[in-house]
């Protein structure tokens, strides 16, 4: 009953056994209820740390990002380098709120919206990162740049490939208050980076000079090669963006 | 402005950073201190970051090092420190998005709070960051003994206090 002391459990949770061990734990647990139960309460614990201390975006973001890009880089200016295909992919009569600079922030398994005051019901994305808002989903999965938001004010931008070939998307949804970068790994649209989109003031902005640059550093990282066009753009999407 | 890889990685660290911070430090001002503190070393010391090494550990090295000799500086000025810091502590942030927390994970969060300092580094840095056990004492700079042992007894400390509150947690 006691073969398995509180470290091999805590050990099991936080994934530091190997395979035989946590398959004879396991075994172990379903004919010993009370392991069963510490087990559980390891897994529980460590869950609750995890809610308890989020990863949130916060607004104060916005001053330590540009303390961070302050420091001497190389190279052509983002803007060079995106600005055309962003104003390519928007015209300015569809592009309604890619505003403002902000705040990247990677997230897992949080709401994004409320606490940004940016949205009614939040972001929703899972604790692996990958998208699980369906109306943004489908976005992603079938709207081309050429066609900007749909009625809710979801739109998509640059359209890329990264360095292991997975396609990857700029997109804003104006009810969530947020722009970012997801990209179609296996299991979904797994999104790299949030930025909140600011206030658009109701004046029409440009594509390319609104992107929050957050943004934009996101799709530099990541970016192998150049944007795709329009008419790569739609044969990603016939090939189901893979 | 076009941003390197070395800024890009600390851009999207903010979050993560300021997570640990808030494990750290109960207080939100002084866990947004705490951030800024580590990002303006970090950018002080990006020449010693060494390509192939994770940046998240590399951060939370600064971090730690940074929340350690404060500490020790509160311990000499403690007699000074207005009396007013601990009742503020408990104070609700809208910041720290409190209202979206549940009670249950309102009380974890003090639990880990009242931690020994050597026993919440190890519990935020593992439980919180899901960061290995080899790649918390690294940045620990501590052994792989030392660390499981810390997060050993800080874990049964927790699921201890927590049944005695009866929170499921």
């Amino acid at each position: 009953m006691n073969a398995f002391d509180d470290e091999t459990l805590m050990r099991w949770i936080d994934g530091e056994l190997s395979r035989d061990e946590s398959a004879r734990l396991e075994a172990a647990a379903l004919t010993d209820v009370d392991l069963a139960g510490r087990m559980q309460a390891v897994r529980r614990l460590r869950t609750a740390a995890r809610e308890a201390f989020p990863a949130t975006v916060d607004a104060r973001d916005a001053h330590l990002a540009r303390l961070i890009s302050a420091g001497p880089v190389a190279g052509p200016s983002l803007f060079a380098r995106f600005g055309q295909a962003l104003a390519d992919a928007f015209t300015p009569r569809l592009a309604v709120a890619w505003a403002g600079l902000a705040t990247a922030a990677f997230i897992g398994g949080v709401l994004i919206g409320p606490m940004l005051g940016g949205g009614s019901d939040g972001l929703r994305v899972s604790a692996e990162g990958v998208l699980a808002d369906r109306g943004l989903v489908r976005v992603l999965d079938s709207r081309l740049a050429s066609e900007g938001p749909d009625g809710d004010g979801r739109g998509v931008g640059l359209t890329f490939q990264d360095g292991e070939r997975h396609w990857c998307r700029t997109f804003q949804s104006h009810d969530h208050g947020m722009a970012g970068l997801a990209c179609r790994e296996d299991a979904g649209w797994t999104v790299r980076v949030l930025a909140p989109l600011g206030a658009a003031g109701g004046e029409v902005r440009t594509a390319s000079s609104d992107t929050p640059e957050a943004i934009l550093a996101a799709v530099d990282a990541a970016i192998a090669g150049q944007a795709a066009d329009a008419a790569a753009e739609a044969r990603a999407r016939e090939a189901g963006w893979r | 402005m076009r941003l390197d890889d070395f800024q890009t990685g600390l851009v999207e660290l903010l979050p993560r950073l300021r997570r640990f911070a808030r494990v750290l430090r109960s207080r939100d001002a002084d866990a947004q201190d705490l951030v800024q503190q580590t990002v303006e070393r970090a950018l002080a010391a990006r020449t010693k970051f060494r390509t192939g090494t994770r940046l998240d550990s590399w951060t939370f090295t600064i971090m730690k090092r940074i929340a350690i000799d404060e500490g020790r500086s509160a311990q000499r000025w403690g007699r000074v420190v207005s009396p007013e810091d601990d009742s503020t502590a408990r104070v609700p942030d809208a910041s720290q998005a409190d209202e979206t927390l549940r009670a249950d994970a309102l009380a974890v969060r003090e639990a880990i709070h009242a931690l020994p300092d050597d026993q919440k580094h190890a519990v935020a840095l593992v439980l919180v960051e899901g960061l290995s056990y080899g790649e918390a004492a690294e940045v620990l700079g501590v052994p792989a003994g030392t660390l499981t042992s810390r997060l050993v007894r800080g874990r049964q400390s927790l699921m201890q206090t927590l049944a005695a509150q009866g929170v499921t947690g």
